[in-house]
C-alpha cells in the first residue's frame, strides 16, 4: 500500500517535472519566435520588483528594524521615535545627496556630448551575463548599439552598449562583461581589451610602451571616450609584452543614473 | 520554528531563488537551484533557471545561451538518478 503510494507519488512528481519541461522550452521558444518579446515582458515587471525592492531596503534600513530591535527593549519610546524620524531624515538626506552627485557629474557629461540620462532599475551585480537594465528606451530615442556613460570628476567613461530596446527600457551590456573584445587604445598604442566581467579587463601591450597606473584607455569604435584606466601592470623581463589589467575609477554599485549616447553621430 | 523551515523548506528555498534572480550575485539563484534539484524532484528549479535567462540574457551572438535554462535542465534532470537512488523514500 505504502509502495504503490509511493509510486504513484513518484509518477506524479515526474509528470510536473515532464510539464515544467515542456512548457520551460515552449517559453524559450515563443520568446525566440517573438524577438525577445517575452524577455521585454519579464523585465518590465523585473524593473518594477527592483523598484519596490530598492525602496523596501531604504526604509529598513532607514527605520532600523534589524539594527534597534534589542534596543527597544531598554530605550525608552519616545526617545527611539526621535532617534527612527532623525534617521530616516538623515537616510533620505544621503539618498538625495547620492542621487544629486551622480546627476550632477551627468550634467558634466551632458556638456560635451548629447544624449538620454536614464535611471538604473535593476540590480549591477545580479546578472550573470554582465547586463543591467535602465528606464529609458524606444520612446526616448534609445537604438541598439548606444553608449551608456557613466561620469567621474566630469569625464564620461562608457561601461555598456545597449543591447535590446523596449518602449521604455534597454538592457546594457556591459563594456567588460566576460570574453568581450574591445580594439582601444592607450598612450596612442592600439591594443585588444578583454572583458573579465565585474567592471575589470586585461590586455596586453608592448613591453617597451611606458605606462603608468591611471592612463586613460579610450576605444575609438566608442566615439573616441573612455572605457577605463590602467589600474596595474604586470611586466616579464621574459616576455616582449606586459599584462594590463583595466578598471573603471569609480564603483559601480554607487551609481543611480546613466546617460545614453549614440555612436552614429 | 525549526521544524516549520524544515517542513517548507522547499517553498522557501524557491521564494529566495526567485528572489536572488532579481537582487542577488548570479551564484546564489544557482545554488538554490542545486540544493532543490539535489534534494526534490523541483520544477521550481527550472522555473528559477528560465527567470534568470529571461531577466537578464542580452541578444547578442556571443552570449545567446540560456546557460541558466540549460543548468535548470541538467540539474532537474540529471540528479533524477540521484534521487531516486537515496532520497526515494523521502519524496515530496
Amino acid at each position: 500500500m505504502k509502495s504503490s503510494y509511493r509510486q504513484n507519488n513518484s509518477r506524479r512528481s515526474n509528470r510536473v517535472l515532464v510539464v515544467a519541461t515542456v512548457a520551460v522550452i515552449c517559453i524559450l521558444f515563443i520568446d525566440a519566435l517573438s524577438q525577445g518579446g517575452v524577455r521585454s515582458l519579464v523585465r518590465a515587471s523585473g524593473a518594477q520588483v527592483w523598484s519596490l525592492g530598492s525602496q523596501g531596503a531604504s526604509a529598513v534600513s532607514a527605520g532600523g528594524f534589524f539594527a534597534s530591535r534589542k534596543a527597544l527593549v531598554e530605550e525608552n519610546e519616545e526617545l527611539k521615535g526621535e532617534v527612527e524620524r532623525l534617521s530616516r531624515r538623515l537616510a533620505e538626506l544621503a539618498a538625495l545627496e547620492a542621487e544629486n552627485s551622480s546627476l550632477r557629474t551627468l550634467v558634466r557629461v551632458a556638456e560635451d556630448l548629447e544624449g538620454v540620462a536614464a535611471p538604473i532599475t535593476s540590480s549591477l551585480r545580479a546578472s550573470p551575463y554582465g547586463t543591467f537594465t535602465i528606464g529609458a528606451g524606444r520612446a526616448q530615442g534609445i537604438v541598439a548599439g548606444d553608449a551608456v556613460v557613466a561620469g567621474e570628476s566630469g569625464r564620461g567613461f562608457v561601461i555598456g552598449r545597449v543591447s535590446e530596446v523596449s518602449e521604455r527600457s534597454a538592457l546594457v551590456v556591459r563594456t567588460f562583461s566576460p570574453e568581450t573584445l574591445i580594439e582601444s587604445v592607450v598612450r596612442d598604442v592600439p591594443i585588444t581589451v578583454e572583458g573579465w566581467g565585474g567592471g575589470n579587463a586585461r590586455a596586453e601591450a608592448p613591453r617597451a610602451l611606458l605606462l603608468e597606473a591611471g592612463d586613460v584607455v579610450t576605444a575609438p569604435s566608442m566615439r573616441g571616450l573612455p572605457i577605463g584606466v590602467v589600474a596595474s601592470i604586470l611586466s616579464d623581463a621574459a616576455s616582449a609584452y606586459q599584462s594590463v589589467y583595466i578598471g573603471l575609477p569609480f564603483n559601480l554599485s554607487g551609481l543611480s543614473f546613466v546617460y545614453v549616447v549614440s555612436l552614429d553621430s | 520554528m525549526l521544524s516549520l523551515l524544515i517542513h517548507n523548506a522547499r517553498p522557501i528555498l524557491a521564494v529566495f531563488g526567485i528572489i536572488g534572480a532579481f537582487f542577488a550575485p548570479p551564484w546564489v539563484p544557482l545554488l538554490i537551484m542545486l540544493i532543490l534539484a539535489v534534494r526534490y524532484p523541483a520544477w521550481e528549479a527550472l522555473l528559477i533557471g528560465l527567470l534568470v535567462d529571461l531577466l537578464w540574457l542580452p541578444a547578442t551572438a556571443f552570449a545567446a545561451l540560456p546557460i541558466f535554462t540549460l543548468a535548470g535542465l541538467a540539474l532537474v534532470w540529471g540528479c533524477e538518478p540521484l534521487r531516486r537512488e537515496f532520497l526515494v523514500g523521502k519524496r515530496v
